[in-house]
C-alpha cells in the first residue's frame, strides 16, 4: 500500500517537475513550484485518497519564505514544500480543496505575513493581538526580535 | 426619534452592523480560572446559530519563537508546558521528532514506560472531560463521581513520576525516571477498578434522562465533512473514521501492545460520551498489559547537545487527537524552527461546523464535546439588534439557561 502510494507521488512529482527526497524512513519531501502546487495536491486528494492535512508550517529561509504542507497517510508523512519570495509574500490558498486548512493559513498570515489569495478570512487576525502595529514586521521572521516586539506592544517590564 | 417602546424595524437597524437582521453574540474570550480562552462570534437567527467566527490567541506566548533561542533539551520541558492536561505527549512528540535527526535509538524499556504514562494521561484527560460534560449538562453527581475516580490515576502518575501534571518524564532517547519497584500489582488492581467504573458510567449515560436529553442528536456532523475539515482524534472516530495514530503509525511501544481502537457511527455528543468511556477502558487495558510485560534494560541513552542538521516531523495520539511537531536543525545547539500543532486547533473548524444549527442552550455542551480547553463562559454578552437590548450572562447563568431550556419543570422546584 505504502509503496504504491509513494510510487504515485513520485510519478506526479516528476510530471510537475518537482524534486522528491526521502530524508528518512516514513518521511517524503516534495518541493513543488508555487503555481503547480494546487494541481499537485488536488491530484493526490482525488486519486490517492490523501485526506489528513496535519498542518502547514511557515519557515523563514532568508531570501524566501518556505511553506510546508504536512500530510499523514498511514505510516508515511508527506511534506509538500513550496517557496515564495519574501519581497512579494503571496501564496495560493488551498481552502477550496481542503476546507480544514483555513486556520493554518490564517496562522501563517499572522506569523510570517504571507497572504493566501482565496482564503475568505485573510482580513481577520487569528493569533496576534488587535493592538499589533501595522508597521511592525511579523513575529516569526528571523529579523524580528522579541525585545523590540515587547517594547512596541508596551509589554516591557521596568527594571528597578 | 423612534419610539423606544416599539421594536426597531429591520431596515432601520441595517447598516449599524454587518449582521443587521440577526443577533450577534460575542462568546468569550477570557476567564483566568479556565485553561484556554477562545472567542467566538456567534451570528444568530432567532435561537439558531447560523455562522461562527473564531478568534484565538489570547494566551499565545510565542513558544515557537522562544524555542529558536533555547537549547534543544530545554525546549523539551518548555513544550511540555503547552498544556496542563496532556503535557507528557507534547514532550514525547517533540522528543521523537528530534530523536529522528540523531543516530541514537530509544531503549525498549523506555518506550514501554512512555506508553504507560501516555495512556494514564489519556485516562485522566477523558475522565476530566466526562465530568465536565456532566457539569454542563446539569448532572452534577456525575461530575463529582468522575473527578473522584480521576484522583486514582493522578495518584499513580505521581507515584511514578513525582508530579501530577507536569511529569517531566521524557528525555531525548529515553525517560528520566525508572518505574518504582513493586508498583505492578497496585497499578493492575487500580486499572481493574477504573474499568469497572467506566462500565458503570456507560450504563448511566445510556439510562439517565438528563444525559440522554442533552446529548442525543446534538452536535451532528457527517463523516465526509469531518474528513474534509481534517478532524482528529475522538472527533474523527465518533463518525466512524478509523483515525488513530497509535494504530496507523505506531510510536513508543504501541506496535508491541495488543489493542484495538474504538469507533462509533452515530456522530452525536452521546456517541462521544460512550466513545471516550470505551477508550478509557482500552487505555486501562494497555497500561495493565504494559506494566506486566515491562522489559528489562536501560531506560536512557545519553546524546550530545548538538543535533545534526536536517528536518523531521513526528506525530502522536494525544487524548484530544493528533499532535504534530516539525523540527528543523542547522546543526547547532538551538533549533532553526519548531512547529507544534495541537489537536484543538485541528478540531476547531469541525467545532464551528457543529455549532451551526444549534441553539444557544446547546453551546456549552457542543463546545465541551470537542474537549477544547474551554475558557470563556463567564464573559458572554448578548446584543439583540432588533430591540437594541443588551445583556450579559455569566457562565453559571448560561448553564442554568441550558438546563431550563430542556427541563423547565426542574427550575420551578
Amino acid at each position: 500500500m505504502s509503496e504504491v502510494f509513494l510510487d504515485h507521488v513520485e510519478k506526479y512529482a516528476t510530471e510537475n517537475k518537482a524534486t522528491i527526497t526521502h530524508p528518512r524512513k516514513g518521511q517524503t519531501m516534495v518541493e513543488v513550484n508555487q503555481n503547480k502546487l494546487k494541481g499537485f495536491i488536488s491530484r493526490l486528494i482525488n486519486e490517492e485518497s490523501l485526506r489528513q492535512l496535519s498542518t502547514i508550517t511557515g519557515l523563514d529561509l532568508g531570501q524566501n519564505i518556505g511553506i510546508i504542507y504536512h500530510f499523514s497517510h498511514g505510516r508515511d508523512t508527506l511534506h509538500v514544500k513550496t517557496l515564495i519570495p519574501k519581497t512579494q509574500p503571496t501564496a495560493v490558498s488551498i481552502v477550496d480543496i481542503i476546507p480544514g486548512a483555513i486556520l493554518y493559513e490564517m496562522e501563517i498570515h499572522d506569523m510570517l505575513g504571507v497572504t493566501f489569495s482565496g482564503n475568505p478570512w485573510m482580513d481577520k487576525k487569528l493569533l496576534l493581538p488587535d493592538t499589533w502595529p501595522a508597521d511592525l514586521p511579523p513575529p516569526l521572521l528571523k529579523t524580528s526580535k522579541p525585545a523590540e516586539i515587547r517594547r512596541r506592544l508596551g509589554l516591557e517590564v521596568e527594571k528597578k | 426619534m423612534s419610539d423606544p417602546t416599539q421594536p426597531v424595524r429591520k431596515e432601520e437597524s441595517a447598516g449599524l452592523m454587518k449582521y443587521s437582521a440577526e443577533n450577534l453574540v460575542p462568546f468569550g474570550p477570557i476567564h483566568p480560572a479556565l485553561k484556554e480562552p477562545e472567542y467566538f462570534k456567534l451570528v444568530l437567527e432567532g435561537e439558531r446559530i447560523v455562522e461562527v467566527i473564531p478568534r484565538i490567541g489570547y494566551v499565545h506566548r510565542g513558544l515557537e519563537k522562544a524555542a529558536e533561542m533555547r537549547p534543544w533539551v530545554q525546549n523539551m520541558y518548555m513544550f511540555e508546558r503547552t498544556c496542563g492536561i496532556c503535557s507528557f505527549v507534547h514532550s514525547l512528540t517533540y522528543g521523537q521528532a528530534v530523536e529522528g535527526l540523531t543516530i541514537y535509538e530509544t531503549p525498549r524499556r523506555a518506550k514501554f514506560i512512555r506508553t504507560i504514562i501516555a495512556e494514564m494521561e489519556r485516562i485522566h484527560s477523558h475522565l476530566l472531560w466526562v465530568g465536565l460534560m456532566g457539569h454542563w449538562a446539569g448532572f452534577e453527581t456525575l461530575f463529582m463521581w468522575v473527578w473522584r475516580d480521576r484522583e486514582i490515576v493522578l495518584d499513580l502518575v505521581e507515584a511514578i513520576s513525582g508530579n501530577r501534571v507536569h511529569k517531566s518524564m521524557n528525555a531525548f532517547c529515553g525517560v528520566r525516571r525508572d518505574m518504582p519497584e513493586g508498583m505492578e500489582d497496585r497499578i493492575v488492581e487500580r486499572m481493574k477498578f477504573l474499568v469497572e467504573r467506566a462500565n458503570y458510567y456507560k450504563e448511566i449515560v445510556d439510562t439517565e434522562e438528563t444525559m440522554l436529553e442533552r446529548t442525543e442528536g446534538i452536535g451532528k456532523i457527517s463523516a465526509d465533512l469531518a474528513e474534509k475539515l481534517c478532524a482528529v482524534g475522538p472527533m474523527a472516530r465518533y463518525v466512524g473514521l478509523r483515525n488513530d495514530i497509535r494504530l496507523t503509525d505506531p510510536y513508543a511501544a504501541y506496535d508491541e501492545v495488543p489493542f484495538d481502537i474504538v469507533t462509533r457511527k452515530e456522530g452525536d455528543v452521546h456517541a462521544l460520551l460512550k466513545l471516550r468511556l470505551d477508550e478509557l477502558i482500552v487505555a486501562a487495558n494497555i497500561v495493565s498489559y504494559a506494566v506486566q510485560h515491562l522489559p528489562e534494560g536501560p531506560i536512557r541513552v545519553k546524546i550530545p547537545p548538538v543535533i545534526p542538521a536536517g528536518e523531521n516531523s513526528s506525530h502522536s495520539e494525544a487524548p484530544r487527537g493528533e499532535i504534530f511537531y516539525y523540527v528543523k536543525s542547522s546543526g547547532g545547539r538551538t533549533p532553526d524552527r519548531v512547529k507544534s500543532r495541537q489537536p484543538t486547533m485541528a478540531n476547531l473548524p469541525t467545532a464551528l461546523e457543529l455549532l451551526k444549527g444549534q441553539t444557544i442552550a446547546d453551546v456549552p455542551v457542543v463546545l465541551t464535546a470537542i474537549d477544547p480547553c474551554f475558557g470563556c463562559m463567564d464573559r458572554m454578552s448578548f446584543l439583540d439588534l432588533d430591540s437594541h437590548n443588551q445583556w450579559s450572562w455569566s457562565g453559571e447563568q448560561l448553564r442554568q439557561y441550558g438546563i431550563s431550556h430542556y427541563f423547565p419543570e426542574r427550575m420551578k422546584r
